[in-house]
């Protein structure tokens, strides 16, 4: 036996192949203690090197429990700490509830152009937050994607099970789900464009918009399978327009970031409000962010559903 | 005259439609197999949600709101019974004890 205490290579072995692989080592280790052609003296070795990978988990195991409690009740530390310096809520001389929302009611319309107020805020005033958010659904995607993809996987029976798995015991090609789908389909992509363009003028915008965009292809999707859907929507897809959009946003934004200006002005003049075509940069924000969040809920669903596009 | 047919009307509509919702919902949490269950909830959003917006329809009157409270029904009616529809299948092909609930009809 020449499986050496490693905690790396437990580790590695759980990674790769869960706690089967595991099991399964320690089972052939166990196998190799009932051999009896061993002297004494090796076998009680053996022994101590046997329990070592189990060993080497635990402690592992143990080590992370500790070190997660630790990082957590830190992060607790550090945001009640922080939540204890903020002012009152509610109260009449905080500077947020007197004089910051006034100032939004009363300008946005006339400094971004956006009939609706919200998407003045969110994309203007507070565009580095929105920023923020379109980046933290873009690393949940890739989070998610180094978790599950089956993509470029080396483990060829993975890639095998995954694809004999997929939709297993869900009827497939479902003809009523599929004349709903072709009727439907349509109208709903059609209607998260349209929230999406008038994300300056009415309710909605970037994130509800693209929700509904990603809807949209999930319905096709189910109803019409991957081959069907890859002529239109594929990994690259989803890779480019993900990364053009949050470019886009980095750039058409980034430099009033580092500027630190209040109104971010873009030069471009906000146009007569309640036209599409108004409201200076918001409405190509608001297709970029939508961009976004319809590939990502995509990307998600594909990954928790196969693991692959 | 008329106005008090409309309240009336409106009242009748709204009623009808709030029982079927409640028997939808009685029956969700009474039946105790999946395809009872998915029976009562389809009900309530197909009849129960057109009663519903039908005495919306009523209350608003003659108005372009009428158009949107038809397309959401429209909208119901199209999804609703799919989704009811899919988890049939699903019970169907996966549920071990189906043949001692249900009996399938071989067409």
């Amino acid at each position: 036996m020449k499986k050496k205490a490693d905690p790396f290579r437990a580790l590695k072995s759980w990674i790769e192949n869960g706690d089967d692989a595991l099991d399964l080592e320690i089972q052939e280790e166990m196998d190799d203690e009932a051999t009896p052609a061993l002297t004494e003296e090796a076998g009680r070795k053996r022994e101590k090197k046997k329990r070592d990978p189990v060993r080497a988990r635990r402690r592992l195991e143990g080590g992370y429990a500790v070190a997660a409690v630790l990082v957590c009740l830190a992060l607790i530390g550090a945001l009640v700490y922080a939540a204890l310096q903020l002012p009152a809520f509610g109260g009449a001389d905080t500077l947020v509830d007197s004089e910051v929302s006034a100032f939004y009611v009363e300008n946005t319309l006339k400094e971004t152009g956006a009939v609706n107020i919200v998407t003045g805020i969110i994309l203007d005033y507070r565009g580095f937050d929105t920023l923020g958010e379109s980046h933290v659904l873009f690393i949940a995607v890739c989070t998610v994607l180094l978790l599950l993809s089956i993509r470029g996987d080396k483990n060829a029976d993975r890639i095998a099970r995954e694809e004999a798995f997929d939709r297993h015991f869900e009827p497939r090609d479902d003809e009523v789900l599929q004349g709903a789908a072709r009727i439907l389909t349509p109208l709903v992509l059609v209607f998260g464009l349209y929230i999406i363009a008038n994300g300056h003028l009415s309710p909605g915008g970037g994130f509800s918009g693209g929700a509904i965009l990603g809807a949209g292809l999930i319905l096709y999707q189910n109803a019409f399978g991957y081959r069907k859907t890859e002529r239109f929507f594929t990994y690259r897809t989803f890779k480019w327009v993900s990364l053009a959009s949050l470019l886009f946003y980095s750039l058409a934004k980034g430099y009033h970031f580092f500027t630190g200006a209040n109104h971010l002005e873009n030069g471009i003049s906000p146009g007569t409000a309640g036209n599409i075509l108004s409201g200076g940069l918001l409405l190509p924000l608001n297709f970029v962010v939508g961009c976004v969040v319809a590939c990502t809920m995509y990307a998600l669903y594909t990954m928790f559903r196969k693991g692959d596009f | 005259m008329a106005e008090w047919l409309r309240l009336i009307l409106f009242a009748l509509l709204l009623i009808a439609g709030l029982i079927i919702q409640l028997t939808a919902v009685l029956g969700v949490n009474r039946f105790h197999y999946v395809l009872n269950r998915v029976h009562a909830a389809g009900m309530g959003d197909t009849l129960g949600l057109m009663l519903l917006c039908l005495a919306a329809i009523v209350y608003a009157g003659a108005d372009w709101i009428v158009l949107k409270i038809v397309l959401i029904v429209a909208f119901f009616w199209l999804t609703s019974p799919v989704c009811s529809h899919l988890l049939g299948r699903l019970v169907q092909e996966t549920d071990e004890k189906f043949s001692s609930e249900a009996k399938l009809w071989k067409s």
